[in-house]
Formats: structure tokens, sequence, C-alpha cells
């Protein structure tokens, strides 16, 4: 096992490159089974069983005092164990087991354990079903105190080093000081474990998901840990680690510059002004958008709080819930987005068949406009909104002129109600169509007479124009988003809007994919909406990119007649022009870190 | 309306999962938490399938991802407090989003 430079692929959990001697915590062993024969036998083996609950429950809550202050938030976790060590399922069944099938403690809960495990596999939701991570560190805890040998795991070692694990339980990661623990490598867990959330709110880098990482790597071997790309170098040479320190260098400086550029303008090199904003759907997440510089709102997605609803919410309820989000980014632009729902998303007071094909049936605009007592309520609370600060509204699915003006109709018909009431509103409230059918993008220059600006929501667009649902795995690599079809549309949007003077943005993710960003820029588009994580390495791209060349790139790409050809092309523009972003920030983006 | 208190009394109520990532980890250990709390039976009901709100695997294995419609039962002496406490954690979305 001593060959040089050995590379394994993870998946990568917390960013951050690290080098140093690898720590693998071996698993423990085989489980002990013999049967017991005495009713004596019986009753020292639930004694020895009960006596390794309390050690275990005493552990725990001491775990959870000890917890370092800045993973108090954390400490939950150590609270559901506690519950978990004396639920039914495992405490009674494994004291059933030794009881009826005169089982040894440790095979009695070895086999409580295993049928939890069963139960677990069964559920649908994979949070959920995930959450057997936490059986199995209860277990393991609770094991190593059976068989004596203990399952806290000291941590004291002579020099910091990377911990090679099977799985790590929460507790075990919380107490691994970063002073001694340089990364994590697990075969276990996936992006959202516990390990990876606690990796990084220490900001260790971690490698997660990584198969049979305990065989693969010895104690005491030198390990390169790229929680960046989720690769592990196992035993690098000295060309490797020179290489290994350039991109650790990197790495840090372009984070550091990322992260300190976000709240400058969103300016291109020669001088354009873009505005970066964000699209969120709770008003929480304001302070998100404000943290990495978002320039305003530019997709406030409305649906939460109808969903999963018995009643619908009322007027007072939206109109709280979308003042907060208005105030508190007062004078920056707020684009609410008219609910975009299916009928049958309602389970009461609506009630409406379940469609084959909802992404073509009654939703969005077309399902307000057929209840429009729920989209008055929910205008007339935007109206209300717009007196707190900038708003803007816009209508999601339009497909003809026709719709647009109806839905303006309605929302001038509020106004007059809210005239009459003596309730302040922005008289001047900016309506938007939003561009995601293609029929939409051909009668643009239509509805561009009654929209003062638009917004192309790219998701639906591509999935419309490409006939293609990202969500079956049989096409989802047909999703392209560079697709001449999908340019040419973004293109002639653009143009239309820029003939009638009205503003055109870009929500959807091709919008916060620093790989399009170029291109979209381009095309003409000078607002872009993204998830507020991805806002400073976007905004970096747009300083870093000169309009000027942004044009010929687009041209270049508008030239190209097939989607493999632009895809090729544009890779390679931008690994050539942003080695760095192509390397970390997508990645980062991808793993929402920044 | 008068309504006469008996240790049988039960309080049934329909309630729905609304928190986004649906009865994980957190939410269980809040329910079994707040249930283990009263001296009352609290049951909790998806499709047919019945549990004990104190039995935090059991909840879990529910399986009730955001959207799922829940019918809680308390019976007992402190039926009523148990069921106002259940119910406020789900009206509250276990205070997350």
């Amino acid at each position: 096992m001593t060959r040089k430079n050995r590379l394994l692929e993870g998946i990568a959990a917390s960013p951050g490159i690290v080098m140093g001697p690898a720590h693998v915590l071996t698993q423990e062993g085989q489980v002990s089974t013999r049967l017991l024969y005495t009713d004596q036998e019986v009753a020292e083996e639930l004694k020895g069983f009960n006596r390794a609950v309390d050690q275990t429950e005493e552990e725990l809550i001491r775990l959870r005092r000890e917890i370092a202050e800045d993973l108090k938030e954390h400490a939950y976790i150590l609270e559901l164990h506690l519950l978990i060590l004396r639920d039914r399922m495992l405490l009674l069944e494994t004291q059933k087991l030794i009881k009826e099938q005169n089982f040894n403690a440790e095979r009695a809960l070895y086999q409580a354990f295993l049928k939890i495990k069963e139960v677990f596999q069964r559920i649908g939701d994979k949070h959920i079903r995930g959450r057997i991570q936490d059986v199995e560190a209860v277990y393991r805890r609770l094991r190593g105190h059976l068989t004596g040998r203990g399952a806290s795991k000291t941590f004291e070692f002579p020099e910091p080093v990377i911990i090679v694990a099977r799985d790590l339980s929460p507790a075990e990661t919380t107490h691994m000081s970063s002073s001694q623990v340089l990364g994590f490598i697990t075969e276990r867990g996936g992006k959202t474990s516990h390990t990876a959330i606690i990796a990084h709110s220490l900001e260790i880098p971690a490698v997660v998901g990584l198969d049979n990482a305990t065989l693969k790597i010895e104690s005491g071997e030198e390990v390169i840990v790229n929680g960046v790309s989720g690769r592990v170098i196992v035993n690098p040479d000295e060309a490797m680690r020179r290489s290994y320190q350039v991109r650790r260098e990197e790495f840090e400086t372009f984070k550091w510059e990322v992260t300190q550029g976000s709240s400058l303008p969103a300016v291109t090199s020669d001088g354009h002004p873009t505005r970066v904003l964000a699209n969120i759907e709770q008003p929480d997440e304001v302070s998100l958008a404000q943290k990495y510089g978002a320039d305003g709102i530019g997709l406030y997605r409305t649906e939460f709080l109808y969903l999963g609803q018995r009643q619908l919410p009322t007027e007072e309820e939206l109109f709280h819930h979308y003042r907060q989000v208005v105030w508190a980014m007062a004078p920056r632009e707020v684009t609410i987005r008219t609910l975009d729902i299916g009928g049958d998303k309602f389970l009461s007071p609506l009630e409406y068949a379940p469609e084959i094909n909802p992404a073509l049936g009654l939703r969005a605009i077309r399902f307000c406009l057929k209840e429009q007592k729920i989209f008055r309520t929910q205008v007339k609370a935007i109206l209300r909104a717009s007196a707190f600060g900038q708003v803007r509204v816009m209508f999601p699915l339009i497909s003809s002129p026709r719709e647009l003006h109806d839905a303006r109709l309605l929302l001038e018909s509020v106004k007059g109600e809210l005239a009459r009431e003596h309730i302040a509103f922005d008289q001047k409230l900016p309506v938007g169509a939003m561009i995601e059918v293609p029929a939409a993008v051909t009668l643009a220059d239509l509805l561009g007479r009654e929209a003062d600006f638009f917004s192309i929501g790219t998701n639906d667009l591509i999935q419309y124009a490409l006939a293609i649902d990202r969500g079956n795995k049989s096409v989802a690599d047909m999703y392209e988003p560079l697709h001449p079809a999908v340019m040419r549309m973004v293109r002639d949007v653009v143009q239309v809007s820029r003939k009638l003077g009205i503003r055109v943005a870009m929500c959807g993710e091709m919008a916060g994919d620093p790989l399009y960003i170029p291109v979209l820029l381009g095309l003409g588009v000078e607002e872009l909406s993204m998830n507020p994580t991805s806002i400073p390495v976007v905004k970096r791209v747009i300083r870093m990119t000169s309009l000027s060349e942004a044009t010929k790139i687009a041209r270049r790409a508008l030239a190209l007649a097939t989607v493999e050809e632009v895809n090729e092309y544009v890779n390679k523009e931008m690994d050539h022009r942003f080695p760095d972003i192509f390397r970390f920030g997508r990645p980062l983006v991808a793993n929402r870190v920044l | 309306m008068a309504i006469k208190e008996t240790k049988l009394w039960t309080i049934e109520k329909e309630l729905w999962v609304e928190n986004r990532l649906g009865l994980h980890a957190r939410p269980v250990a809040k329910i079994a938490t707040a249930a283990q709390q009263f001296d009352a039976d609290i049951t909790l009901e998806k499709d047919g399938l019945v549990v004990n709100a104190r039995d935090l695997l059991d909840v879990l294995a529910l399986d009730c991802p955001q959207g799922t419609r829940i019918v809680l039962r308390t019976r007992g002496p402190q039926a009523r407090e148990a069921a106002t406490s259940i119910t406020s954690l789900f009206a509250r979305k276990f205070e997350e989003t």
C-alpha cells in the first residue's frame, strides 16, 4: 500500500485543501454471539446491558454539557441520541431478545439495531431515512460500553492528523478540535450528513462517502484532502506535494477575494454596470441576500405560505410577510412573483383532481385567473407592502397577451379598492411578465406593451423549449442551458425589450452559474437573480469580464450549430479565462458554502 | 359549551407537516420531548398507521415529509394540555423553515 499518489474519490463535504498524516479509526470487530442457558445468566446479561445504557446516557449528557460554544446549535443531535438510546425499538427490543431468545446482550442489541435498519430502509423520504446514521451512532456507542471497550475514542495525537473513519458520530466530530484535526475522510455520509455540517462549521476540509477509505488508507500515510473536488491523494510524491501547496494557496486567495468582493458593485471590467439579485423564498433569507451583497431581490417566491396548508393564508398574513421583506431590503428593490402553484397543490377548500402532466396544467397565472379570490387577496397584500419600499410584481407562466392583460386589469381593480379604503400603496408599482413559455418569447413584442419589465425564468423555459423533464433521469442530461434554441430565445427577448425600452432580468439556475455569466452578459442580460450563496462568485466573474469580450463570446456561441459545440467552446473559453473560478468557483457554488 | 372532562376523553386534531424537511430528526425529538411531559396517551396517525408520539423512532419511521396529513389523538388527565403543546409545535413549524 505504499504506492505513491494514490487517487481516491469521494464527495466534497466541506471546502478547503489540507495535507497531513492519516489516522485511521478502526472498526469494531465481529459481534460476539452466545446463548444464555440459565435464568441467572439472563439476569446478569440484562444487568450488564442496563448498566451500559446508563453509562452511555451519562456520556451523552456529559458531551452535551461540554460541547464547544460555537457548536451549541448542534447540541440537539446529542439530545436526539439520548432519546434514541431510550427508544422502545432499541431498548425494549434488546431486553426482550435477551429474555425471550436468550441472546447475549451484544447480539441482542445488534439484532435490534438490524431490525430498526430494516424499518428505516422502507422510509421514502431520504432525509428521514438518513437518520439511521444517528441510530447507528447510538448503537455503536452503546455497544462500546457493553463490550467494555468504550465507544468514545479519545483524540490525543502527537501531531495534527487527518481522521479516516467509517463514519463519525456528531459527538465524535465535535470532540475533535481543529488544532488536532486537519481534515476528515469518511466512508459514510453525504453532503448533508452531520459530519459535513459540523466540519463546515469548524471550517475543516472533509471528504465523505469515500468507499472503503479505512481499508485503502493506513495510519501514518501522508494524505491530501481536497474538500472542494472531493478527491483524496494518498502518499503524494514531491511533485504532487508542491502542486498541492500551490493549489491550496490559490484556493485560500480565491476564497478571500470572493468573500471580500461580494459587497462591491457588479460592474464589468469595461465599466458596464449590471445588477446581481437574490432569489428568496422566506423572509428570513433576506439576511443571507444582504450578507452576500445582493443588489435587491429578483425573485421572491410566494408559494410557501400556501403549501400544505389546510386554510388559505389571509391578506394580513401575506402582507405581514411581504412587508417584512420589503422593509428589510429597502431602498433596494424586491420583485414579488405571484403564486406559481397548481390546483393540485391545494388541499382544501379547493378540490382539484391530480393532473397527469402538472407542468402543462392548471398552474401559476392560469390558476390565479381562475381562482380570482385567492389572486386578489395576494395582489392586495403585495400592493399594501409596496408602500413600505421598492416593490415590483411579476406574473409567472404568461403565455399570451390576454393573460397579462387580465392580470393587469385585476391589479388595477384592486388598486381602486385600496384607494377607496384609503390604504397606501405604490401607484407606479412596476408590473413584469415572466418569460418562461416559448409562446411568450415569440410574443414578447406584444407582451412588452403591457409589461414594465421581463424576467426570463430559465428553469421552465429550458424545460418547455427542449421538452425535457429534468426530474426524469432518462432525459435529464439533455437539459442544456446552452442549447442554441435557448440562447436564441434569450437573445430575442433581450432585443425586443431593448426596442421597447423595458428592463429584462433573468432568474433561474442558469443565472447563478458562473459558467454561463459571460454568455448571458454578451446576450445583453443585465440583471441576474440567483441563490444568495452564488452571488459572490458571480459578481467576481462579472468584474473580471469586459462586456465587449462577453459580446464576442456570445456571438461565437450563437454561431455554433449544436449544443455539444457550444458547451465545448464555452467550457474552454471559461477554463482559459477564469481557471480559478472553474476549479473552485463552481464547486463552491454547488456546495453553497461561501 | 361545557365539555365534560373524563379520563377517557379523547381529543382529536388534524395536523399538517409544513416545515420543509418534514418530520426529520429535530422535529421528532421535539415531539417526543414534549409528549413525555404530559400525563396522557398521545398518538399520531398517518394513513391508518398509529404510533405513540413518545416513540421517536416509530415517529421517524412513519415517514412524514412536508405536506403529510397527520391525526393527533390525546387521551388522559392532561389530554388537552398535550394536544395544545403538540399542535403548537406543528403550527410553529418546529421553529424551522
